[in-house]
């Protein structure tokens, strides 16, 4: 038979046809590479217990297919253990949903527009707990076509019906510092969604906006330390599309945050992901010594310039649906059996982690990039494993090295040197080659 | 005239204001003549460049755009080294933007370790004139010039990135100012002239 060419898959993430600069998917659906639905059902058994092992393989070779991303995507995140049951899964499920609507009553109780399907972009409340009376501080009215408004005073005499007071939020002083921060975010969070792939018909819809709101409120809710920062949006953007239902999109964006919310926590002099570009360096250094002295030398020790890469995982250099492919290879080769009981065991010191510890650890139920981890015991050392979004930037450099090199003479050259990558990368080769410098730093950093 | 053999001049520009109030809007527009509804939250910093003559000068701007989320503040220094102009962008419509330039004013002056801190060049945008045919506006245009005023009269243009209106003239008294501050010194500097280039359309509304 003829190689495959596979078939485009575009179509499910539909872009809306004024949108003519966006890039197009290197992804395909490739039959017998891909993970399709039938090969996914397979790998159940018939109480539902899932031999993730058979799977892994796959979807770091050739992805999921659209069809079966959702649902694959919460074993990868390590919402369920693959070794329960259908049973026990749909139990869990529907306490999670119950939990996910508690947050967000308590949301609505503190600000009335959670859940409304409305939302504002422009702020509620000064930082001292004042709640800001600007009759323009108003919902997002869409217009029935879709096309965003922005807000607008729709009784522009004043004073009219649809300001924060009438809409039942707080009109006396809020006291609760952390009620504050929260009402503060809310805005920042409005401007971001109405600006978080809107070249996707899917948020046409004014119900998809709003979806992405609230799960972000609630998430800033919950999550005291991170709050909401900008780049989260995107990150959360995905999962809406892929779940049909809130709260388990909701669950999915929290797992993944699980492994992110580190580069989101701010301090008055960092933010948080300057950690993982320290790592950056060090690994730049071990794995192209050249280059990091001259990155250093042009001032760029700091490796700020791939600040958004790693803060968005790869969201803006690559195009809606080949980031989805570069994601979901990275969590099935960074995939650990454990992952669900580690999170579940961080939230509640229950007998489960007694039961986890004597699990049968099979070596075929992780990832590649986590073996290679293992083999090398860094699952025991102090430090956390680097994780493998540090490798694929580090793989980006190392393509980009010559020209670096050669032409950057100044950081801003380096800027644009790596912004020129935007929607030229290949997710499969960069992950390829992301193994490759992974092993390579692992053999050369254990020397001394 | 032969450009050619001109001398080069780089200058470095950073915006800086709120979340949403139109940086990257405004850049876009002056650069490359469009206006976007889709456009994306800036996550770190990125420029674009755009050449000019002025007074027989080519120079070349390089505008960098920064996120407006206020936890970002720590990476300040880091983008704003070398700098030699600073444009403050505020949204017309939104009070709480315009409230928070003192902030971005102040807080640029000491992160960008300056040498001439004193005199450094700011320009001051009022955005989104055009929303809701200005019945949505917040803050005057006497309100903004008496901060610029209290600020060392800072120059002061009221834009629509949507409609392109100003940008051109906004960013022509950017690109002005930056060259009479422009760190390195300059041989050929021909001193200050009102005269604006050919390569801009020429507008009164530069108060430099």
């Amino acid at each position: 038979m003829w190689r495959d060419p596979g078939a485009p898959a575009d179509s499910f993430y539909e872009v809306r046809p004024e949108c003519t600069d966006v890039p197009k998917s290197r992804f395909r659906i490739k039959a017998g590479k891909t993970l399709s639905a039938r090969k996914w059902l397979a790998a159940f058994s018939p109480e539902g217990h899932l031999d993730i092992g058979k799977t892994l393989s796959r979807i770091h070779r050739g992805g999921i297919h659209p069809s079966i991303r959702g649902e694959v995507w919460e074993f990868l995140l390590g919402c369920y253990d693959p070794k329960s049951t259908y049973e026990e899964r749909d139990e869990l499920r529907e306490r999670r949903r119950s939990q996910y609507d508690t947050w967000k009553e308590e949301c609505r109780q503190l600000f009335p527009l959670v859940g409304s399907g409305k939302f504002i972009t422009a702020p509620v409340i000064t930082e001292d707990g004042v709640p800001i009376q600007d009759p323009l501080v108003l919902l997002e009215t869409n217009t029935d076509d879709g096309a965003i408004a922005p807000p607008q005073d729709n009784n522009p005499g004043g004073s009219n019906g649809t300001g924060p007071s009438s809409n039942g939020a707080n009109v006396e002083k809020v006291t609760d510092k952390r009620v504050i921060q929260w009402l503060l975010t809310l805005h920042q969070i409005g401007l971001d969604v109405i600006r978080t792939d809107r070249t996707l018909v899917f948020y046409e819809k004014k119900e998809n906006l709003s979806k992405l709101w609230d799960i972000l409120a609630v998430y800033a809710r919950i999550d005291t330390d991170v709050g909401y920062c900008q780049g989260m949006s995107d990150l959360c953007s995905p999962m809406i599309i892929l779940l049909n239902d809130e709260a388990d999109a909701f669950w999915c964006f929290e797992r993944l945050m699980r492994r992110l919310r580190g580069n989101f926590r701010c301090t008055d002099s960092s933010v948080g992901v300057e950690a993982q570009l320290t790592n950056l360096a060090s690994i730049t250094q071990v794995i192209d010594p050249k280059l990091h002295q001259h990155l250093e030398h042009l001032g760029g020790g700091d490796y700020l310039f791939a600040f958004r890469m790693l803060m968005v995982l790869f969201r803006r250099e690559f195009s809606f649906c080949d980031s989805l492919y570069l994601w979901e290879m990275m969590w099935a080769l960074e995939y650990d059996p454990e992952l669900f009981f580690i999170y579940e065991d961080a939230d509640e010191t229950s007998e489960k982690s007694e039961e986890s510890k004597l699990r049968l650890k099979s070596i075929r139920h992780y990832g590649k990039f986590e073996r290679e981890n293992m083999k090398n015991g860094s699952k025991n050392a102090e430090e956390a494993p680097l994780p493998i979004s540090i490798f694929l930037v580090a793989s980006v450099l190392k393509e980009k090295s010559a020209t670096l090199l050669q032409q950057a003479r100044g950081l801003d050259d380096v800027v644009k040197i790596l912004n020129d990558v935007n929607g030229n990368l290949d997710a499969k080769k960069a992950c390829i080659s992301a193994l490759k410098l992974h092993k390579k730093y692992l053999k050369k950093a254990k020397k001394p | 005239m032969d450009i050619s053999q001109k001398r080069r001049t780089l200058l470095k520009v950073i915006v800086l204001g709120d979340s949403g109030v139109g940086k990257t809007s405004l850049m876009n527009q002056y650069v490359y003549k469009k206006f976007s509804q889709q456009y994306k939250a800036t996550i770190g910093a990125d420029f674009v460049t755009k050449e000019l003559l002025i007074d027989d000068k080519l120079i070349t701007l390089q505008i960098w755009d920064t996120a407006g989320q206020e936890r970002f503040h720590s990476l300040g220094p880091a983008f704003y080294r070398g700098a030699d102009c600073c444009v403050l962008v505020y949204d017309v419509n939104i009070h709480k933007s315009f409230d928070r330039l003192n902030n971005w004013h102040d807080e640029f002056l000491q992160q960008a370790d300056l040498d001439n801190a004193e005199t450094f060049p700011f320009v001051l945008l009022g955005n989104k004139v055009d929303l809701d045919g200005g019945s949505s506006r917040r803050v005057t245009e006497q309100k903004a010039r008496e901060w610029c005023a209290s600020r060392g009269n800072i120059p002061y243009f009221e834009t629509s990135a949507k409609e392109g209106y100003n940008v051109d003239e906004a960013f022509l008294c950017v690109a002005k100012i930056s060259l009479d501050n422009e760190h390195v010194p300059d041989i050929y500097f021909p001193g200050i002239s009102e005269t604006a280039s050919e390569a801009e359309q020429p507008r009164s509304g530069c108060a430099c």
